[in-house]
């Protein structure tokens, strides 16, 4: 499998060129185009329970997985959102994605959704987190929404949650406010963070796609329920 | 008629240096961006209004289109599309048609026809609007879509693309709109149709897709109450 990611940062489309049999597994609504000797098949992940969990974890519950079949073949693969695209190598501890960044994984990537409980449930923001790990060598395609950073935890880090993006599974992490208090962490408009201890790389986004939503929305005239 | 393509591809827009007094550019209404004041502009339904009304209605070009005309060499004109994304230029010799689809035409020299096409019973239910424009002839056309724009090019064994994603391609390409994989993944797989392309030509993609962004931003509005 080979990725190239092209018209970065704020437009970035991966090309996934796939050998004969190979398969790459995306989140449903991500292809744009392939070649024809690509088949595309469409199926809960990990079977029907997994599936479901994945629903919750703000991924959509089917996801298409395209082979390549009687020759090597090509995917175009992009998100919904103005922004880049990561390709990273799977790290032997596995990787955290928050749930609507992730994009396509190699078949070796085993991807399950972390039912946070309360933890993530507060983390409003639809911090539902994906947790990504692989027994080989593989890639996994991750968006943001707007440019995206790689930031070195050494020690402790806090993020707010609407601009993470992905991190090391080495690192501890808890949601909570971001000020002492309940009422500052309200008024500073910063709501709620995500706590990092340990050592480890967070990539995060520079733009907050439920703050963008909410920026735009407010601005339409309102829909019927 | 000198050109530069500025600011690609997240917000491309171009700028026209006009060589001799005279030189015509048609453009999409609205996409002027700046101009030395001595460059005419005439507003008109180029083609008369039945052609005009059918690029309207069906092709989602706007009603009116402005000529603008060079009155000295040396004079500019700056463009650019409504939507964040990339411009392309290309120079047509009277070979190959281009067809784009709806809303991607920025704009062209006079010597290039628009003609306005039915996509195809099929396409109707790609639920995209899928009408193209035609432009043939010879001169420049420079056209844009959301997003950066990937080129195809498509030889024996064609070419899959979302119709959503379509932004042209030339005229000898031929395309259907079918279903990718089985029924479940029509309902369930998130990539609704697809054009499947045959021939041979060059295709233009688009990485981003307009309704997408409205999706994405939809469940933000306000709701209203029934009654």
């Amino acid at each position: 499998m080979h990725i190239e990611i092209g018209y970065r940062p704020a437009q970035a489309m991966a090309s996934v060129s796939l050998e004969a049999g190979e398969s790459i597994r995306a989140e449903a609504g991500a292809m744009v185009g392939m070649s024809t000797n690509i088949r595309m098949q469409t199926g809960a992940t990990g079977g029907l329970l997994k599936g479901l969990k994945r629903s919750f974890g703000g991924e959509s519950f089917f996801q298409n997985t395209f082979t390549a079949e009687e020759g090597p073949g090509e995917v175009l693969l992009a998100h919904a959102l103005c922004g880049d695209i990561l390709s990273l190598d799977m790290p032997e501890q596995g990787l955290f994605i928050q749930s609507s960044s992730y994009i396509a994984s190699a078949e070796a990537v085993d991807v399950q959704t972390k039912l946070g409980g309360f933890k993530s449930f507060f983390g409003g923001e639809g911090l539902f987190v994906l947790y990504a790990t692989a027994t080989k060598a593989a890639q996994i395609l991750i968006g943001a929404f707007g440019g995206v950073e790689e930031l070195a935890c050494d020690g402790s880090l806090v993020i707010d949650t609407g601009h993470l993006v992905a991190w090391d599974a080495t690192l501890d992490y808890s949601v909570g406010k971001s000020a002492d208090g309940w009422l500052s962490s309200f008024f500073s408009g910063e709501g709620l963070v995500c706590h990092f201890r340990g050592q480890g790389r967070i990539w995060i986004q520079t733009r907050n796609p439920q703050e963008f939503g909410h920026a735009v929305g407010r601005l339409l005239p309102a829909r019927e329920r | 008629m000198r050109y530069e393509l500025l600011d690609k591809p997240d917000f491309g827009m171009v700028k026209v240096a006009f060589e001799a007094p005279g030189e015509q550019l048609v453009v999409e209404s609205q996409a002027m961006v700046a101009r030395d004041s001595g460059v005419d502009m005439s507003t008109h339904m180029r083609g008369g209004w039945m052609a005009a009304a059918k690029r309207k209605v069906l092709g989602g070009e706007s009603l009116f289109q402005n000529t603008f005309t060079a009155t000295a060499p040396g004079q500019a004109l700056w463009l650019a599309p409504n939507a964040e994304g990339d411009v392309l230029a290309l120079e047509l010799d009277g070979g190959s048609d281009i067809m784009l689809h709806s809303g991607a035409f920025l704009a062209a020299s006079p010597s290039v026809s628009l003609d306005t096409k039915w996509g195809g019973a099929k396409g109707f239910f790609s639920g995209t609007g899928f009408f193209l424009l035609k432009c043939n002839g010879t001169g420049s056309l420079f056209f844009n879509s959301c997003g950066g724009i990937h080129p195809v090019d498509i030889g024996p064994a064609g070419y899959i693309c979302d119709t959503s994603h379509v932004v042209g391609f030339t005229s000898g390409l031929n395309y259907n709109v079918t279903k990718v994989g089985g029924l479940k993944s029509l309902f369930l797989g998130g990539e609704g149709l697809v054009c499947r392309f045959q021939g041979r030509g060059r295709l233009w993609i688009s990485t981003r897709n307009a309704n997408a962004l409205a999706s994405f931003v939809h469940p933000f509005r306000k709701v209203r109450n029934k009654g």
